[in-house]
Order: C-alpha cells, then structure tokens, then sequence
C-alpha cells in the first residue's frame, strides 16, 4: 500500500501544488440482511475500493477518484486531481489557507470489538433476523414485518505531502425491527430500538446480540397495532419530554448541521443550506436555556463518529459546541478554522469513502446528560405528551423552523405518562426551542445512538454519526396529531 | 495490488456460466464517469472528478435471493462475487414467487445519449461552472453566487443466465445558480437550475443570469400561513410530482399497503388534464433504455384522465403480485434493494398557460420557486412536509407584489394535485445529481395549498 500511496502523492505534487493528500480505502465492506415478512427483502454483501486524491494550490483545491488501484491508476487520479485544480483556478477569489494540522499523523486506529460481525456465520445473522420478525407479528393487523441488520468496515491509509501517514480500520454495526399494522384504511409503523435501521455502534457481533431483537419485537408489534386505535394527539402549546432516540435527532438537526462552519460560511449555501449563526455569535449567542450543554466528541468510545484521525490527518478531538447555553464552538476544518483565525481543526472534515472529499461532518454530537430522573422530567407536568422515535423530520435552510414527528408520543397526565396518541407532531423555532428546555435527564436516560444516513454534499455523501442523548423536558412547545 | 480486468463483462458471463446446476441469476456492470464543479461564496471550491465501475451479481438458488456487488474490477474480485452471493444465498428465506430471469426477447433500439456530453473535458466543466457565476454577478455584482455543474455519463449492461444480454449509456447535464444579495434584511435570493441529457443545450449562463434577476428588489413581507392558492414552478411542482412516484407507485408501498394509491387505483383522484407517465425512452427526460434487470423501458401511463394506473414493478414485486415487470428494476443490492421499484422518468403533460397568465388569475396567492428538506409525514395519507426556500412571492390582483419569509407546508400531495387549476406550457427537466432520476413538468397552478407555519427569513 506505502508504494501506492508514495506513486500517487509523488504524481499528485506537480509545480505550483502547495499541498497533497491521498487517502486509499481498500476494501470498504458493507453487509446489509433484511427479512420482511419471512421473505428475503436484502441480501447484499459488497465492496468497494478507491483512492482518492485532493490537492491545494494557491486559490484552488482539486479532488479526483479512481477504483483502479495500480500505479497507473494513481498516476491519472493525480494528474485528474491536478487539472481540476488549474480547472477551478479560474473562479479563484484568494488565497487559500489552511490551519496546521496539529502535527502530522501517525499511527494506527481500530476498532476495538470482541467478536468481528464480517466472521459471524451468515446462518446466525439470518436466524436472529428471521427470529426477531416472526415475533413482530402479534395480529392479523401487522401487515408487514422487518427485521434488518447493517455492518461496515472501512480500512484505509493515509498519507500527506506534510508528512502524515495512518492507518485506521474501523468496525459498524445496527440492527433494528419495524412492524406497519394495517386496518379500517390507517397505517401505523412501530420500530425497535429506533427507526432508520435501529441501534448502531463502532462494535462488533457483540453489540447485536445484545439488542436482542427477537425479544423486544413483540411489543414493537404490539405497540404498532394499539397506535392504531390510539386518539391523535391533541392540539395546542403544551410541555413535551422527548425520548432519547428523538432528542438525538433534534440536536443532529438543530445543532449538529447549524453548527458545521461551512454551512455558517455559506459553502453549502446552494444545496444543504446555510446556517442561523455567524462567526460572530462565537462565545456570546445564546443558544438555549443553561442546561444546554453539547460536545462535538470523536473520541467517544463506540460512537459512529469515532476515529483516530479525521480525513485531513487531524486527530480526533472534544469540543465543546454549547456551553451552559451559550454558543461555543463550530465544527470545523483545516480550511474553514483558518478563516475564522481558529488556533486548529477541530477534526471533523470527514468523507464516505476514498472516493469523495473531505467535508465538515459531525462526529458525536452530544448533549449531556443533567440531573433529572424520567419520574422528575414528568413531575409538574399537568397535561402535556411524550414523543419517542422519529417519523418525520424537516427543518429550514438555516436550522431555524422545524417540524418533527414521531412514530409514538403518550399523553403526559398528572405527571404520568398515560395512553398512547398518534401521529404526534411537534414544531417550533431552534433557539427559542432549546430556550424552553426546563430539566435535563440524568445518565439513566441517556443512551448513544447512530444516524447512519446523514447525507450532505455533490456529488452526494452518506456519513455515519453518533448523538448521546438524554431524555429531556421542553415548554410551550407547538404540538399536533399528523 | 490487482489489475482491472481488461474485459468485465466477458468475466461476468463467465460468472454466471459457471454457477452451480439449478442456480440461476444475473449480473450487472454499472460504469460511470463524472466531472462535477461545486461553486460557492462565487468561486470554485469543489471540484470534483471521478471515474468508476461497480459490477453485481445476483443469484436464485433453490428460490433463495442474494446480491454481492464489488467495484473490484480484477478477475479475483469478480471471481468472488459467486461465492458471497451464494453464501448468502444458502441461507435466505425463500422467496417462492420469484418469476425467473427473462429470456431475450429481441433487441431494443438505442434511447438519445450525447457524445459531447460523455467526452467533456474537466476544464469545460468548469468554464461552465464559471459562466453562471460571471453571468450571475453581472446581474448583481455583489451577489453571493453558489450551485454546481454535474456532467457525465453512465453505461449499464445487464446479462442473465437465460441469455438475456442488454446495455444502455445514460448521459446528463446539470447545473444549479443560487444568486443571493446579502445586504437586505432579510438576505433575498433568486434559483434557477437545468438538467439536460445532451452538454451542449445546457446553459449555465442563462441560468445565472435567471437565478439573478429573480433576486427580489422589494421587501420582503410576512404573511400569515394558511391556504393559499400557489403557483408551483419547475423544481417545486417536481418535487411534488417525485413525492407521488414513491408514495403512489412504489412497488413496495403497494405490497405493504402504505401506498396513497393503493385502494384508489382506476378511481379518479385528480382533474383529467393532469397526465402523467413514465417513459425512460423520451427525449424529454433523461433516456435509459433498460432497467437494472435488463427489462426494456417503455412508455407507462401512471395517470391518465385522472385516474392512477398501477404500481411501478420489477421481477420480485411482480412475482408477488402476480404481474410482470414494468420495467422499473432498480439495483438489486442495498440500498435500492429495499427502496423498492419506482418511476423514475416521469413526465407532466403540458397545458396551455404561461406563468404569467396563472399569476394574473389569483387574487390573492402565493409563487413557489422551490421546496428545502420534504419528508414524508404520513405516507398512505401522501402528506409531506417542507420549507419554500429561494424566492417565495406573495400575488395580490394578479400580479406578484413582493417576496415574503419563507412558509412551511404540511399537505397532501394528492390533495395538491387534485386542487390542480392550471397547468403551465412550457416543461423543464428536474434531474438528480447523475440523472437518476428525472422529473419532467409544467408549472402549476393549484387552488388550496396549506402552509402551516412560517420561518425568519
């Protein structure tokens, strides 16, 4: 591999290059078994290599990506990667300037797993699969039954003209269930432990089988027949706790993307988006209410955004984003760090695979847990509803105005929960939002989940990030029934 | 490490030849090749090009599916995707209504595709990319211009074990120019996009200079949300158009019984001027000429006389129906797989109204350029939810009168579409970023379109 990286790095560095970086994954394996209904609905295992060349001149970057993994290959990534710099040069505005990256990288990061998901008989996989599915039929009203399971490992190399060279070897896995119950013309769906695919972590078999689908499906079944009897969920502003599972996708949403410096400096502005915030607000925005706390953490053992170096060489890092409610810091790259005078990267300018750039990709995400058992989130609460497990989710082009659903919400009575309601919706706008956060759970109600399917750039990229998330309590918050 | 074999496709057949007595199964080359300038704060910032093959082999063994894919090119790495798949295979549920690969039935005849699109140089690319943003900020000189130009070409041959041998190139063009004056309060900005199968009648100048001169120069009001009358342009009637593929046509929807269309096939849902096929034959989307089971593309009514004709179809959704494909196979692997068979080349038919003359029919209503972050909040319902984004006009007495903060909608896409009053002349092609998928559509006007809140900006 060394020599390969070497022949591209040395092809890539023509007169006027200021700087190189080859990153070379091979092979970044995927496995993804599914049943539905007793019925095989995916069986794939595939693989793919790349090498991916990014270069910088002195006003231009320039990527180019091949799957041909000889010297000659590298050599016409190289030359690719070249012309499209020269290419770009031509829009260029001013010099491009980078942050160091905190000293080159070297070394080696995996994975840490007991039992290697890729080793596991496929007998095994596909009897807790079709085990777990089977179980989700409770009633002739579950009409459909899924049981899928997802793992990933992703070995790369990469080296740099300023000296950085790593390997890393990196091991996901999730696993989840999902029952649709059918009659009298509504649909309900009922996931476990979460929806998109369910609970995900940097493991190995070990972690699946700890989720044990197959016994947690019936009352994911069961659940997903009562939501169809449930009363919609009542109208008007009212106190909400939402569940774990949902609070990570609120700060994946509201946070994670408005905090990502090149959405703030209008580098996503034609596709994803821009962002609410500004570099200015940096340390005196108030973002929410002080029981706000978040960290950007890619050191977080099993988290999907955990690594030991991001894809510009730059070690994994903590930062913290909201800090008592304030806002403190962005997720940044070598890049974007230099333009706000930033002493360093914060480490997270990440890619799919070789065979994409780099950009700002969160890693953990977290929100962290504060004091407040579910028993006391619930407390006080007269009248209000309880969301679990994200539907719907949809937010503005600058993180601002939001609407969520999930597949479940319970009313809140008396500071218990009660009966289950449907299609419950939520609303409202990020900061006033977070403002409203009254009480935090504590460790008991937080959990580290996976989004496997955060999707951002073009051409088109899929990153696996993680969230840490408690349950927590919000007020006057706009609530309906879907 | 392994050199790419000089001949796939000879390898695959190998593949398939030599899978064991009572295997069946087919076998797919997907190569592409793409040069994509991503521009943004009025410069080139991501450049991007990319050449590449993935290869996949599925296989049915005793009733039993499974797919193994690899860009892996060398004789070792197409070598071994009989073996994982029918590892795989060895242990899947059977699936009993598995109709059988199809047999070569004659051959099919070449859809449009552009050389000039296939051979343009990294460097046009880019002068393309630069042409938009120049064009942009000779409208508005201290414009804040972003977008990107995407060119490339896909060829896909499709082989089975019934003999069945077919290949299709696919080639696109596309560009989007998002104009921003930021000196405003809010900042207002103006959107235009195209998407083209031949290079050479893409004109990202033209779309610049569009995308800023609908930079409003008013300013921009708040309304209320509620119902309003809309008038839907390109990328946004798109959009609904491509929500009612997947939630009413998607194979899988029908079989799971999440499909808004499921019960009201043949049932009159929407007003009789409002056609809509698929066709990944014509011109006026982005032709493919097979699908990714090497089913022949054809022409497909999904709506005609307002009435929705059935779902879209491929080998296992067709088995289990009871139906054949319609020539709507997707990539078998994750995660097409599991997406389920769609409409991917669907065409509005063309009414006869101009913008201007739906405009000048409302009273009061409002102008939708385009729609940020939809999402399905109830699917047999069919309703979705998003934000407006890049030019939102509100129409008082037929004439637009100024830009306002961008809504939020929650409604029903057949709701939408049955609430259809006017139906624009003049069609554009909406396409995803490597030509995918295409949406081809008039604007329209429809009567009741409900916001249900509204942002900042």
């Amino acid at each position: 591999m060394d020599d390969l990286l070497d022949a591209a790095l040395d092809a890539a560095l023509t007169p006027g290059t200021r700087a190189a970086e080859v990153r070379l994954v091979a092979p970044q394996r995927y496995e993804h078994l599914a049943v539905r209904n007793g019925e095989a609905s995916a069986l794939t295992a595939s693989t793919r290599q790349a090498l991916g060349i990014r270069v910088r001149r002195a006003n231009a970057w320039g990527f180019a990506t091949t799957a041909d993994l000889t010297p000659a290959g590298a050599r016409s990534a190289a030359r690719d990667a070249d012309r499209a710099a020269r290419s770009a040069a031509r829009t260029a505005r001013a010099p491009i300037a980078v942050v160091d990256a905190h000293g080159p990288a070297h070394g080696r990061y995996a994975t840490r797993l007991k039992r290697d998901p890729f080793a596991v008989d496929l007998a095994e996989k596909l009897a807790m699969l079709t085990a777990a599915e089977r179980a989700l039929h409770t009633g002739p009203e579950v009409k459909s039954g899924h049981a899928s399971f997802h793992a990933w490992k992703e070995a790369k190399w990469f080296a740099s003209s300023e000296g950085a060279r790593y390997t890393s070897t990196i091991v996901q896995v999730g696993a989840g269930i999902d029952a649709t119950a059918v009659a009298n013309g509504e649909v309900q769906r009922r996931s476990g432990p979460t929806s998109f695919g369910g609970d995900f972590r940097q493991a190995g078999w070990e972690w699946i089988a700890a989720l044990d689908l197959p016994s947690l499906a019936p009352t994911v079944g069961r659940e997903a027949v009562a939501l169809l009897r449930a009363p919609a969920c009542p109208t008007g502003t009212l106190p909400i706790v939402l569940a774990s599972d949902q609070l990570a996708l609120q700060v994946h949403e509201s946070v994670g993307h408005a905090t990502e410096l090149d959405r703030i400096l209008a580098f996503e502005a034609g596709y994803a988006g821009t962002s609410f915030l500004t570099p200015e607000g940096r340390g005196t925005l108030r973002y929410g209410s002080p029981l706000m706390r978040i960290v950007a953490d890619a050191t977080e053992p099993g988290g999907l955004g955990t690594f030991g170096w991001d894809d510009e060489g730059v070690p994994a890092a903590k930062t913290t984003i909201v800090d008592r409610g304030l806002l403190a810091g962005f997720l940044t790259s070598r890049e974007t760090a230099a333009r706000l005078d930033l002493p360093r990267s914060g480490g997270t300018a990440r890619a799919e695979g070789a065979h994409r750039m780099p950009l700002i990709r969160m890693t953990n995400v977290d929100l962290l847990p504060g004091g407040s058992s579910m028993d006391e989130l619930l407390e006080g609460i007269a009248d209000g509803v309880y969301f679990e497990t994200n539907r719907s989710w949809s937010i503005d082009d600058k993180r601002l105005n939001f609407q969520f659903g999930t597949e479940i919400g319970r009313r809140i009575v008396r500071g218990e929960l009660g009966p289950l309601v449907r299609n419950p919706i939520y609303a409202g706008m990020t900061p006033a939002f977070w403002a409203s956060m009254d009480a935090v759970g504590d460790r008991s109600t937080y959990h580290l989940w996976g989004v496997p399917n955060c999707g951002k750039g073009q051409p088109s990229q899929v990153a696996r990030v993680g969230h840490g998330a408690p349950a927590a309590r919000f007020q006057n918050v706009r609530v309906r029934g879907g | 490490m392994t050199r790419p074999t000089p001949d796939p496709i000879a390898r695959l057949a190998d593949a398939l030849g030599t899978l064991p007595a009572g295997v069946t199964g087919d076998a797919r080359l997907h190569r592409s090749s793409w040069r994509t300038m991503r521009f943004a704060n009025s410069w080139i910032h991501q450049p991007h090009v990319e050449s590449g093959a993935t290869v996949s082999l599925r296989v049915v063994a005793d009733g039993r599916i499974a797919t193994a894919t690899t860009t892996d090119l060398s004789d070792a790495g197409i070598g071994s995707l009989a073996a994982t798949a029918l590892a795989l295979a060895r242990v899947a549920p059977r699936e009993p209504k598995f109709p059988g690969f199809p047999e070569p039935d004659g051959t099919i005849a070449p859809v449009a595709v552009s050389a000039a699109t296939r051979r343009l140089s990294v460097d046009a690319a880019a002068r393309l990319a630069a042409s938009a943003i120049e064009a942009a900020r000779a409208e508005v000189p201290d414009a804040r211009v972003s977008g990107a130009v995407h060119v490339g070409a896909e060829s896909i041959t499709v082989l089975n074990s019934s003999g069945l041998r077919r290949s299709t190139e696919r080639t696109a063009a596309e560009a989007s120019v998002l104009v921003e004056r930021l000196d405003t309060d809010p900042p207002v900005s103006g959107w235009a996009e195209g998407s083209e199968w031949d290079a050479t009648r893409l004109d990202p100048r033209r779309l610049g200079r569009v995308a800023a001169r609908r930079v409003p120069t008013a300013p921009v009001r708040s309304i209320r949300p509620g119902r309003y009358p809309v008038v839907l342009r390109v990328p946004a009637a798109a959009e609904l158009v491509g929500f009612l593929g997947h939630l009413g046509f998607n194979g899988h929807g029908e079989l799971e019984g999440w499909s808004c269309l499921a019960k009201r096939r043949g049932r009159r849902i929407v007003p009789p001027s409002f056609e809509l096929t698929d066709d990944g034959r014509s011109p006026l989307s982005l032709p493919q000429a097979i699908d990714y089971e090497g089913a022949a593309k054809r022409r497909t009514p999904l709506i005609e006389d307002g009435r929705a004709a059935g779902p879209a179809l491929d080998l296992v959704t067709a088995g289990r129906l009871g139906a054949t494909t319609t020539g709507h196979g997707m990539p078998p692997e994750s995660p097409w797989g599991e997406y389920g068979p769609s409409p991917c080349q669907m065409i509005v038919g063309a009414g006869d109204a101009t913008e201007a003359e739906m405009i000048r029919s409302m009273r009061r209503g409002l102008v939708v350029t385009r729609f940020h972050y939809v999402r399905i909040v109830h699917p047999s319902r069919s309703i979705i939810t998003g934000m407006t984004r890049d030019g939102t006009y509100l129409v008082e007495d037929g004439e637009i009168v100024a830009p306002v903060r961008n809504l939020r909608f929650t409604q029903s896409v057949l709701g939408a579409l049955a609430g259809i009053e006017q139906i624009g002349r003049a069609r554009e092609r909406v396409g995803d970023e490597r030509g995918f998928a295409a949406v081809t559509t008039p604007a329209l006007l429809t009567r009741d379109f409900r916001f249900t809140s509204a942002t900042v900006f």
